[in-house]
């Protein structure tokens, strides 16, 4: 008896001292996360703006923005082009990361060296890369629409083309975010056992049977995991759209939060805001949930 | 024992002392607020840049010592709305910023000007108050006719033509008229390789002119009747000319062109005509970076069927309701302000000035002009013409910046094909009414 009682006081000061060590960053997490976070709620029930930031922090029509929201066509609008943005970019990374880390993977220093270079977009400040395509894009100082004009095939302004715009956003965003899938990949292949490849390739496989039955079940986990981390990143695309097309021509490139952003900041309309940014954060909640469901033990089983 | 720190800054501030002014505002405010730490903030420009390296001569007079904070534009915006609609008390002096000057007026956040210009304990007659454009003045004034903001930029929307030897060449004459510009432009596109017209894609500040030009406005009769007339013929009519203009003259990719790009398209002689703000196309005359100095020629916005409307911007230094040093912020702004200062930043180059003196002055003109054409003068015939119709109320309305960027929408959509101009401004009624409401503006 006395034995059990020593341990649950033991088991139970373990728990406090691990409390204890933890406090510190709860507290810091609740402070810079939660508040916050519940300020944007808070705020989402009322329709407060910056012109009369008194008379409009009120509560009596607690649903007025998301009601507002739900027949707002420029929203809904945005919504559709984030989905679009998202799915293009997402994808995109995804299928070139991955042909690049099959290309690259090898212990070869050429291969290393070229592996570093690729990683050059991902370390650059968003901003550096819209500048960069800002450049890229603009026909009268671009190299490429120099380029292309020389060899006769002359491009028009692909940002001014609203059949084009927001595929050269989702192209600008793929060669920002491609190495991070590439990074992801190149690793699960070097943690590879290559036991399994050895027997299918003595068992007569070639080199996409190889890739489609042993090396993509193994990395298939992965892939996922890039895929959905970089759905959730995608919808904090900002400075891309900022610098090249300010959401436009039109509305074709304006996505969820530049324009919860133009409401913001452009037009004082806080409450409103807040409203499209929660809608926001329960759409990354969700992703999250996904990703925390996902069976990260499943290439263990291969 | 005296620091080398300390000896240099007493150098420096006997050296100031020595040239400091004379004039009785000076007197005014001499030695009067030792101690006093001034917030100073204003957005990035020339005449702000100028102050920064003059600041310690008023430091020096005064006996203040000042925190100069120029950010860019929109950060600068959205900090001092910020800072001023939660009742903040961060800034002494701020810019009182044109867009928003009806917003941040009379929403009660700045403090009235009046009794500190009329005591002449503060402000000796040698200041001079009515030496401002009233042009410039209007803008600053709130909805009770108190004065709220001491403009220093007043700056004009002109028309100018980078290649204006291609035109000559055609045997035509600087566009007087709407007709004109388009009979000019079909004359001259491509010629060279270089396109018609270009504007920045700002089009709530561009477009504009050329709206009231054909007879329509954003408003019914702003500032007390807001309906919207977005959707009017005439508006159509105007929405369908000036896209007609990007799309059939505009070089390629014309509606992502910035302020920055139209200017280095004009310097580099890609394109030839524009409308712009003085301060802009002034930079075409900078031989250095310019490659149509030789070529260049500007003129007034062009006159349409309703008449001719250039814009105006204005910029003026205001001070906050909630700061704690307004004696010394009055002080701040009497001394950026003086003809003396003013002056001086005329003659180092400032190219927007809003007091008349300064406009008139040899310095000023002799520096405005640029190949034969007297930007100062065009200058002011727009802000005494925008003065007396009063047609710039529009832009200072406090629900403008929605209603702006509408513009922005609708022409990007005419240019595009995307809708057309009947559409597209109807489009832009229908969302621009959606946000008043959504503002709380009784219509």
């Amino acid at each position: 008896m006395s034995i059990a009682v020593a341990k649950d006081s033991w088991e139970a000061q373990r728990r406090r001292a691990f409390l204890l060590g933890l406090a510190p960053s709860v507290i810091v997490l609740v402070a810079i996360t939660l508040i916050p976070a519940l300020a944007l709620v808070i705020t989402s029930f009322t329709p407060l703006s910056l012109t009369d930031p008194v008379g409009t922090f009120r509560f009596d029509d607690l649903l007025g923005n998301y009601r507002e929201l739900m027949a707002d066509p420029r929203f809904l609008g945005s919504v559709a082009t984030q989905l679009k943005l998202s799915t293009a970019s997402v994808l995109f990374q995804v299928l070139v990361g991955l042909g690049l880390a099959l290309l690259l993977n090898g212990s070869s220093r050429i291969l290393a060296a070229v592996r570093s270079v690729f990683l050059i977009p991902m370390i650059q400040p968003p901003i550096v890369v819209a500048l960069i395509w800002k450049i890229l894009y603009s026909p009268d100082v671009s190299p490429m629409h120099r380029a292309l004009e020389a060899v006769g095939l002359p491009v028009r302004s692909l940002l001014a083309n609203p059949d084009t715009a927001l595929w050269a956003v989702a192209v600008a965003d793929t060669w920002q975010w491609f190495p991070f899938t590439m990074l992801m990949v190149l690793a699960a292949l070097n943690s590879m056992p290559a036991d399994p490849i050895e027997a299918a390739s003595l068992d007569g496989a070639n080199r996409w049977q190889l890739f489609r039955y042993i090396i993509l079940p193994y990395i298939r986990p992965i892939l996922v995991v890039c895929a959905l981390f970089r759905l959730i990143d995608s919808f904090k695309a900002f400075p891309l759209i900022y610098v090249l097309t300010n959401g436009g021509p039109g509305t074709v490139t304006e996505v969820t939060n530049y324009y919860s952003f133009v409401q913001a900041f452009n037009f004082s309309y806080w409450g409103y805001a807040s409203a499209i940014a929660t809608l926001m954060l329960a759409g990354v909640f969700a992703l999250s949930w996904l990703v925390g469901r996902l069976d990260w033990t499943r290439h263990g089983r291969h | 024992m005296i620091s080398r720190r300390s000896l240099l800054r007493s150098t420096a501030a006997i050296g100031a002392a020595s040239l400091l002014p004379r004039a009785g505002w000076a007197e005014a405010i001499r030695q009067r607020f030792d101690g006093v730490t001034l917030n100073v903030s204003t957005f990035s420009a020339a005449f702000p840049s100028l102050l920064k390296q003059w600041l310690p001569e008023f430091e020096a007079l005064t006996g203040a010592t000042v925190n100069y904070d120029t950010p860019s534009f929109p950060v600068y915006n959205q900090r001092t709305d910020l800072e001023l609609s939660t009742g903040g008390a961060a800034y002494d002096v701020v810019n009182v910023t044109f867009i928003y000057s009806s917003r941040w007026i009379n929403s009660g956040w700045l403090t009235p000007l009046d009794d500190f210009i009329a005591d002449r304990n503060r402000t000796p007659a040698d200041w001079d108050v009515t030496d401002f454009l009233p042009g410039a003045i209007a803008p600053e004034t709130g909805a009770d006719g108190r004065l709220y903001g001491i403009p220093w930029t007043a700056e004009a929307l002109l028309t100018g033509s980078s290649r204006f030897d291609l035109v000559e060449a055609a045997g035509l004459e600087f566009p007087d008229t709407t007709d004109d510009l388009v009979r000019v432009l079909r004359a001259v596109n491509g010629k060279d390789r270089v396109a018609g017209f270009v504007a920045d894609n700002h089009y709530g500040w561009t477009f504009v002119p050329y709206l009231q030009a054909f007879g329509g406005n954003v408003f019914r009769a702003p500032p007390d009747d807001l309906f919207l007339t977005l959707d009017t013929p005439e508006a159509i009519a105007a929405a369908e000319y000036y896209s007609n203009l990007l799309r059939e003259f505009g070089p390629d990719g014309a509606v992502t062109y910035t302020p920055d790009q139209v200017t280095q398209s004009l310097k580099l002689g890609r394109v030839n005509f524009t409308d712009a703000g003085q301060l802009y196309l002034a930079q075409l005359g900078d031989a250095k970076t310019s490659k149509t100095v030789n070529t260049l020629k500007f003129g007034l916005v062009p006159k349409g069927p309703a008449g001719r409307f250039p814009g105006t911007a204005v910029h003026g230094l205001g001070i906050p309701a909630a700061s704690k040093n307004k004696e010394a912020a009055w002080a701040f702004i009497q001394w950026a302000l003086s003809k003396q200062t003013t002056a001086k930043a005329v003659a180092a180059g400032y190219g927007s000035p809003a007091r008349r003196s300064d406009i008139e002055s040899a310095t000023f003109r002799q520096k405005q002009v640029i190949n034969g054409s007297d930007l100062a003068q065009l200058a002011l015939d727009s802000v005494d013409l925008a003065a007396k119709s009063g047609h710039m109320k529009y832009r200072t309305v406090s629900v403008y910046p929605q209603v702006d960027q509408q513009l922005n929408k609708a022409i990007e959509l005419i240019t595009t094909g995307q809708l057309s101009a009947k559409e597209a401004m109807q489009q832009a009624q229908v969302a621009s009414l959606a946000e008043l409401k959504r503002a709380g503006v009784k219509i």
